[in-house]
């Protein structure tokens, strides 16, 4: 059944440009340091001796940023789909479980946000070999760099993915949309148990990778809530 | 007996309303049985419910036998539906609309395009459902509670948004399901007309209450229209009735009479001429809906 509902839901993402704001997130973030050492390369070069390292530092900056927006929007989206003419109803009355529903849902935007993930690998790397930023590719910083994100923002995608499936008004996930970007934003000022904070990969350990594992235990728990109360719920 | 929908003690409220009461609906095997009530009755919020869509504050809900809250998937799967206004993906064509409702129900493809040619869209099946005028997407999610051929229909006021021809039609398709296609069908409606034409038993509710179920010819019977007659000096032509012993109802300066066939009508026109009255008019009333749930809600008053 999670299958079918899979294919259903890539099905209804047809011409509402979920693919394209999958390719533009990644492409924006790498295209901006385009234009950073469009304009002053020479500098850049010289600011450090790890060329890739610094680059990589750059790249970095803007990812949590563009991983949250992306998460917004692309939830707003997906909710909107069934919102626009209240199919819920319809698609629930079939013989089909809430909880696989949710589940779809989930799996469909964990799916074009791990594809951004992927792309932003490429076009990170694409650009660095274009600056010829040396022999020396940092394999395993670029791909956690890449992916790190991704895992440490789940939190984020499982609490929008709630709140734009059962809130009746369409403001508040927005609201909610505009102040995690804001947070997201200033992340550097947040203590570390902020959700919004953890795509930036810094914490009070300066280790990486607890961001990750946070990401993914604190992002089971609020798929699992969610979901639940997503299923007790009257449908719309 | 057995029935294909039986709700005991069915009871929703929302905070301190309550908009489903105590309904004991009970709707036989084969049966078009039309759901009547005027607007906020309940017949959404009870159709809701049959879906699973909403969960019942009390009393319990069987389909085909089976308990909904136990069995749900495998009562879906034979149910079709329709509820409220319709829902479609806008951005999608009919026939993509149907295949994403198809895959899910699981049945096969050919099924798209023979209910696509019930409700006459075979042309306009690969043209975008937001360009649809509304009774073509109201075509087009009838279209869609057909698919997966259900045991059980629920449609829920199907022929909103339909012009005079295209009520007719789905007024005809609804007829032929259960003699054709062996269905039951739950429609609900808040015009007694409609209803009239289609159904063959009938459930009204008010105010959340069940207040009749029974066949429409029971409910014919109540509905029975009423002849007002206008005549010089009402009252005493009324009394003058009276005394001959006719059955008659004197109210606002008319004269209602209880028998109404024919010889009836034409024994008391002649009496009052008889007796020097001039009769200014004869009229048949047919009875509003309301009229029928007062006349209904006083007579559940007296029992
Ligand atoms: N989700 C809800 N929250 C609160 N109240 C509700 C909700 N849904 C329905 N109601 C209330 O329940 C009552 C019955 O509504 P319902 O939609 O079932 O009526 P209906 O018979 O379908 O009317 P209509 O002919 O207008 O469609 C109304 O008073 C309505 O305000
Ligand atoms: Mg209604």
């Amino acid at each position: 059944m999670i299958r079918r509902l899979l294919q259903v839901d890539f099905m209804k993402m047809k011409r509402k440009g979920f693919w394209f704001l999958t390719f533009l997130g990644p492409f924006g973030v790498v295209a901006l340091q385009m234009v950073n050492y469009g304009l002053r390369k020479d500098y850049l070069l010289q600011q450090s001796e790890d060329n890739w390292g610094h680059y990589l530092g750059n790249i970095t900056v803007f990812t949590p940023l563009a991983l949250v927006l992306g998460i917004v929007i692309l939830t707003s989206f997906i909710a909107s789909v069934e919102n626009e003419t209240n199919a819920w109803k319809q698609l629930l009355a079939l013989p089909v479980s809430k909880l696989s529903v949710y589940l779809s849902k989930f799996t469909v935007l964990a799916g074009l946000l791990f594809v951004s993930s992927i792309l932003l690998a490429v076009f990170t790397l694409s650009f660095g070999i274009f600056l010829n930023l040396g022999e020396q590719i940092p394999w395993i910083e670029l791909l956690k760099d890449s992916f790190y994100p991704f895992f440490a923002g789940l939190p984020v995608l499982a609490l929008h993915l709630w709140i734009a499936t059962v809130s009746t008004n369409q403001g508040i996930p927005i609201t909610v949309g505009v102040l995690g970007t804001i947070l997201t934003y200033s992340s550097y000022v947040l203590p570390d148990w902020v959700i919004w904070k953890w795509p930036s990969l810094n914490n009070g350990w300066n280790e990486p990778v607890i961001n990750v594992w946070l990401g993914i235990g604190i992002g089971l728990l609020l798929y699992i809530g969610g979901m639940l109360d997503f299923a007790r719920r009257d449908v719309k | 007996m057995n029935y294909m929908v039986e709700t005991k003690g069915l009871s929703k409220r929302f905070g301190n309303e309550t908009a489903v009461k105590n309904l004991e609906l009970k709707i036989p095997k084969g049966e078009v049985y039309g759901f009547l009530g005027p607007n906020g009755a309940g017949k959404t919020t009870t159709i809701r419910m049959l879906l699973g869509l909403m969960k019942p504050t009390s009393g319990s809900i069987h389909i085909f036998n089976q308990d909904l809250t136990k069995e749900k998937i495998s009562i879906l799967k034979k149910v079709g539906s329709l509820v409220e206004n319709p829902s479609y993906y806008p951005h999608l064509t009919a026939y993509e609309n149907l295949e994403a409702l198809r895959k899910i129900l699981g049945v096969p493809k050919k099924r798209i395009y023979e209910v696509l040619e019930t409700v006459r869209l075979t042309d306009v099946a690969h043209k975008k459902v937001k360009g649809y005028s509304l009774g073509m997407k109201q075509r087009l999610v009838i279209a869609a509670s057909l698919l997966n051929e259900p045991q059980l229909l629920i449609l829920d006021e199907p022929t909103n948004g339909l012009d005079p021809s295209g009520i007719i039609e789905i007024r005809d398709l609804i007829k032929r399901l259960p003699s054709e296609y062996g269905m039951t069908v739950l429609i609900s409606s808040h015009l007694l007309s409609e209803i009239d034409q289609i159904a063959t038993s009938v459930g009204i509710i008010s105010r959340g209450k069940m207040i009749f179920q029974d066949t429409i010819e029971t409910m014919r019977e109540h509905a029975q229209i009423k002849i007002s007659l206008k005549s010089s000096n009402s009252h005493r032509a009324y009394q003058s009735l009276l005394t001959k012993g006719k059955q008659v109802d004197y109210k606002d300066g008319l004269i209602y009479l209880d028998d109404q066939s024919d010889e009836d009508v034409a024994e008391v026109v002649n009496s009052l001429v008889h007796d020097g009255f001039s009769i200014y008019r004869v009229e048949e009333e047919k009875r509003s809906l309301e009229d029928i749930f007062l006349q209904m809600t006083s007579k559940e008053d007296v029992k």
